[in-house]
């Protein structure tokens, strides 16, 4: 194959193309997966990894990020103990009720797993990998809409190389008592790369809360890079929750692309504190009047940690509404980025969107950057964003010492406050709590 | 005067004249031969009769001009520029030096009366009365014609002349500063700007002096398919004190005209610079013909110690407007403010902002913009705050509010915000909607027209940055506003 369309290329660049050439026959998928996965390559193949000159990415330099390619990490039936859980995860998380489904290299470990639960629950399920081989006409669907990103190169690496993952649908009307816990677990020998891609969808009036989960097994490094497509129908919501907490070695990529039909309610939330580079892209689409989505979440990051939020919430049709509140706590010489953009096209009247991005800096090195955007080509709207950027209030800090905190707890306890915030919007209590409980183990101050 | 009348006096106007500075002035004038070359910058700087040392640092800049690409990232659309097809000057024949006012065409002198800019030292500003003096410096095309007020502003120690003079007079003055904010190397239009620049403003105001008038400059474009390139250079020593206020509008015409402007202010300890500008370049016809391009550099740096720099700009006209007047905050305790209208009508594009770089300890900055967007237009803000290592407890506080008159228009804003010191406070906000129903109903059941309400309305939205004008240039800028907006509503 010659793919020589773009003049220079980085040594992990060329890694990729090498890799997929090396590993494309064993992918899985069908004829139809099969030319999904060429168009992706030249797309990447013509643009390379993304830099600074790339206004995407401006403030995270995947080019120099990346210096080298892992092969694709394979499946592996080593034991996963109950312990690795609570290490990975944290206990609150390991022990939360949920259907859950564990994937280890992408592959769902069945034994781990309670596909059954989710059957009896009229959930549609199945592996992706299996599920390419004759993809169902929604699986289809869902493959184009990240097709559709274009020129988004993560999402493109992704379709090009994903070997693992599921999907999930909810037929018409099924609405789940429990969460979905999709736990994603790697690094346990070899360092080595992940490519998972997940599909929901869900069907008019079905509602359900899907919370995804990565964290490490051991410390080898991963590069992970995992995409989840959402595709509401009418009348139907999703709450969409991430929890990141893998090993500093992790380079982790992550996209959620989702599609609101009408009425219908989207809402993600996204805990970031782990891997040495992180980058969150959400980006929502609404294609039918009076949809909701509210996209919140929180950064812990500390030593060189880099953790990217980008978000795009594009309003298509009228009398849509939009959230977004975005916390950052940034330690040592971490460096936090939010970039968000609200999309207002020419027939989008009534809009309601609103953004916020916050940033606590605990230290001199620290370093935030914001980018939130605003394009907007419709006249009846209501449309705002707000950035602020500071350290700990020495009068509160001040209070609290007065009260006979020491220093420490009482720098805790306002931290905690600040992230809590947007825990305490989350409408399941239990994961609420269990972010609190994640976030304060990342303080070192005990739980409440 | 309240505001209420000034309104419907406006807007009873408005019919009358859309774009009131459209007229172009029949009169003789040198040029240089189309396009551009290492010739041209010769020619242009033998012209001037300049020195070796700003010859060499024209043809530098002309040289790494050559080899630089054009910005794409603003979000202006427009044919490509084919720089070979213009003249680099155009001088009004007769002015080769004029000792006073009686030696200058009085065709040129017409020109000013018409543009209402007092050239006569007795005159103040048309139409205002009792308006403090203020001295201008009147350049037309790329020479200046005169500067007012020379010896009395010459009392007080302060230089005011066209930077030829000064070039002149003053050269290490000017080899110092020239520059040295805005370097040859810094972009485009910059480097275009450093070779082939014609004239504009010298300013220097020395230690511990209070400027004791306006000081400003009005700029003309009049010959056709003929770039205007201006340098204004603003030098205010330790403890000094200026305000300066420029003015710009060119002839209706169906080319686009080029104005790609340098300007680089200087504030040593204490000083301050306040830098206001009401633009009216001629902004195309309602079909989006013609109009300028106005991709100007403009720049500050807070060089001294608790020096401040605020730009206060009024953008209504142009038919593409791509301009972040910036303060680099260097000095300890330094501020930089940022105040701006920006309103597009037609086919009109505006990709506008600032930069607040903040270097030194205790630094603020203040960013205050209004974008207007009515018609087709494309109203965009950009800006960068940003906040160095070692730029301990800087402070910015930024908000920007867009308006939407109309479905077919649009409003971006596009912020930067970088911080790299935890005692570095930000805040940003920005808001974008329509004007309200409600304010509009009231306005209306008081018996206004649907055009004068919008006017009124517009002219509250935008208050906050009005009252950072000069007073005697307030009332002729809420009339501009109303004229802008002429036609949006309905």
């Amino acid at each position: 194959m010659d793919l020589s369309v773009q003049q220079f290329r980085s040594e992990a660049e060329q890694a990729l193309l090498d890799l997929y050439e090396r590993s494309v026959d064993a992918l899985p998928g069908d004829a139809s997966v099969a030319a999904l996965r060429q168009s992706a390559i030249w797309t990447y193949a013509g643009l390379g990894l993304p830099h600074r000159r790339v206004e995407a990415w401006k403030y995270t330099d995947l080019r120099a990020a990346i210096a080298e390619i892992p092969p694709l990490l394979a499946e592996s039936d080593a034991p996963v103990e109950d312990t690795a859980f609570e290490a990975a995860l944290g206990k609150a998380f390991a022990q939360l009720p949920a259907y859950r489904v564990v994937l280890v290299a992408g592959a769902v470990r069945t034994e781990l797993s309670d596909v059954q639960g989710l059957r009896d629950a009229g959930v549609e399920f199945g592996a992706l990998a299996q599920m390419l081989e004759s993809p169902p006409e929604w699986l289809m669907a869902s493959l184009d809409t990240a097709s559709a990103c274009g020129d988004d190169v993560l999402i493109a690496l992704n379709t090009a190389l994903m070997t693992g993952g599921v999907a999930l649908r909810l037929p018409e009307g099924v609405t789940l008592q429990k969460p979905i816990h999709l736990i994603h677990l790697d690094g346990a020998d070899a360092p080595g790369s992940v490519y998972t891609r997940n599909v929901l969808v869900t069907e008019d009036g079905a509602s359900a809360t899907v919370l995804e989960s990565f964290g490490t097994l051991g410390r080898a490094g991963v590069q992970r890079n995992a995409v989840t497509t959402v595709s509401l129908g009418a009348k139907s919501a999703i709450h969409h929750i991430k929890l990141q907490r893998e090993a500093l070695e992790t380079i982790h990529l992550n996209a959620w692309v989702a599609n609101v039909g009408a009425d219908a309610r989207y809402n993600a939330f996204q805990v970031s504190m782990g891997a040495a580079l992180a980058r969150n892209q959400v980006s929502v689409r609404f294609v039918g009047k009076d949809a909701a989505t509210d996209i919140s979440g929180a950064t812990l990051a500390r030593g060189k940690q880099h953790c990217d939020t980008t978000l795009v919430v594009e309003h298509d049709v009228p009398a849509c509404e939009s959230r977004e509140l975005f916390k950052l706590v940034l330690d040592d010489e971490a460096r936090g980025v939010f970039q968000g953009k609200i999309v207002v096209a020419r027939d989008a009247q009534k809009t309601d969107g609103k953004q916020m991005s916050q940033a606590l800096l605990l230290s001199e090195t620290a370093e935030f950057d914001s980018k939130p955007e605003l394009e907007i080509y419709a006249d009846d709207v209501v449309c705002g964003h707000g950035a602020t950027s500071g350290q700990i209030d020495e009068d509160l800090l001040f209070y609290l010492r007065a009260r006979g905190l020491p220093e420490a707890q009482a720098r805790a306890l306002l931290i905690q406050a600040f992230v809590g915030e947007t825990f305490e919007a989350l409408d399941d209590e239990a994961i609420g709590d269990a972010f609190a409980a994640v976030s304060a183990d990342w303080l070192g101050a005990p739980a409440e | 005067m309240p505001a209420v009348e000034q309104t419907v006096e406006r807007v009873k106007e408005i019919d009358v004249d859309k774009y009131k500075y459209g007229f172009s002035t029949d009169i003789e004038s040198v040029r240089a031969p189309k396009g551009l070359s290492e010739d041209i910058v010769r020619f242009i700087s033998a012209k001037k009769g300049e020195p070796g040392w700003l010859l060499d640092w024209r043809l530098e800049a002309y040289r790494r001009w050559r080899t630089m690409q054009e910005p794409t990232w603003a979000k202006v659309h427009y044919p490509k520029i084919d720089f070979d097809d213009l003249y680099y000057y155009a001088a009004p024949k007769s002015t080769e030096g004029p000792k006073s006012l009686d030696e200058v065409d009085p065709e040129l002198l017409r020109t000013y009366e018409k543009l209402g800019i007092p050239l006569k030292e007795q005159e103040v500003l048309a139409g205002v009365q009792g308006a403090p003096k203020v001295a201008v410096d009147a350049v037309f095309d790329s020479v200046s014609v005169v500067t007012t007020f020379k010896e009395e502003l010459a009392k007080a120690g302060v230089i005011f002349c066209s930077i030829s003079e000064a070039v002149r007079t003053h050269p290490e003055l000017v080899k110092k500063y020239l520059g040295s904010v805005v370097p040859i190397t810094d972009n485009f239009y910059a480097t275009l700007n450093s070779a082939v620049f014609s004239d504009g403003s010298f300013v220097y105001v020395p230690e511990g002096v209070r400027c004791p008038m306006e000081l400003s400059t009005y700029f003309r474009i009049n010959a056709e398919n003929t770039g205007q390139f201006e340098r204004t250079l603003i030098i205010a020593d330790k403890g000094a004190y200026v305000s300066y206020l420029e003015g710009c509008t060119a002839p209706m015409r169906d080319e686009n005209q080029l104005h790609a402007a340098v300007v680089e202010l200087v504030a040593l300890d204490d000083a301050e610079i306040k830098y206001s500008t009401v633009q009216n370049w001629y902004p195309g016809d309602a079909e989006g013909k013609g109009g300028v391009y106005n991709f100007v550099t403009k720049r500050g740096d807070c060089r001294g110690d608790r020096s401040k720099i605020s730009w206060t700009q009024v953008e209504t006209g142009s038919a593409i407007t791509w301009k972040y007047p910036s303060c680099i905050l260097r000095g300890h305790g330094s501020r930089g403010e940022f105040y701006s209208i920006a309103i597009s009508n037609g086919y009109q594009q505006v990709d506008s902002g600032t930069k607040m770089i903040h270097l030194g300890r205790d630094t603020s900055s203040r960013i205050i913009s209004k974008g207007i967007a009515a018609g087709f237009s494309d109203n965009t803000y950009r800006g960068l705050v940003s906040a160095h290592r070692k730029a301990t407890n800087a402070r910015n506080f930024t908000c920007c509010d867009s308006l939407l008159i109309g479905d077919k228009c649009g409003a971006h804003t596009v912020p930067y915000i970088e911080a790299k010191n935890a005692s570095a406070t930000f805040e940003h906000e920005a808001t974008t909607s329509k004007i309200s129903d409600d304010q509009l109903f009231y306005c209306l059941s008081r018996g206004l027209s649907e055009e004068e309400a919008v006017a009124l309305i517009v002219n509250g939205f935008v208050r906050d940055v009005l009252q950072q004008l000069p007073m005697e240039f307030m009332a002729e800028t809420q009339k501009l506003i109303g004229i802008s907006l002429e036609g949006s509503v309905g």
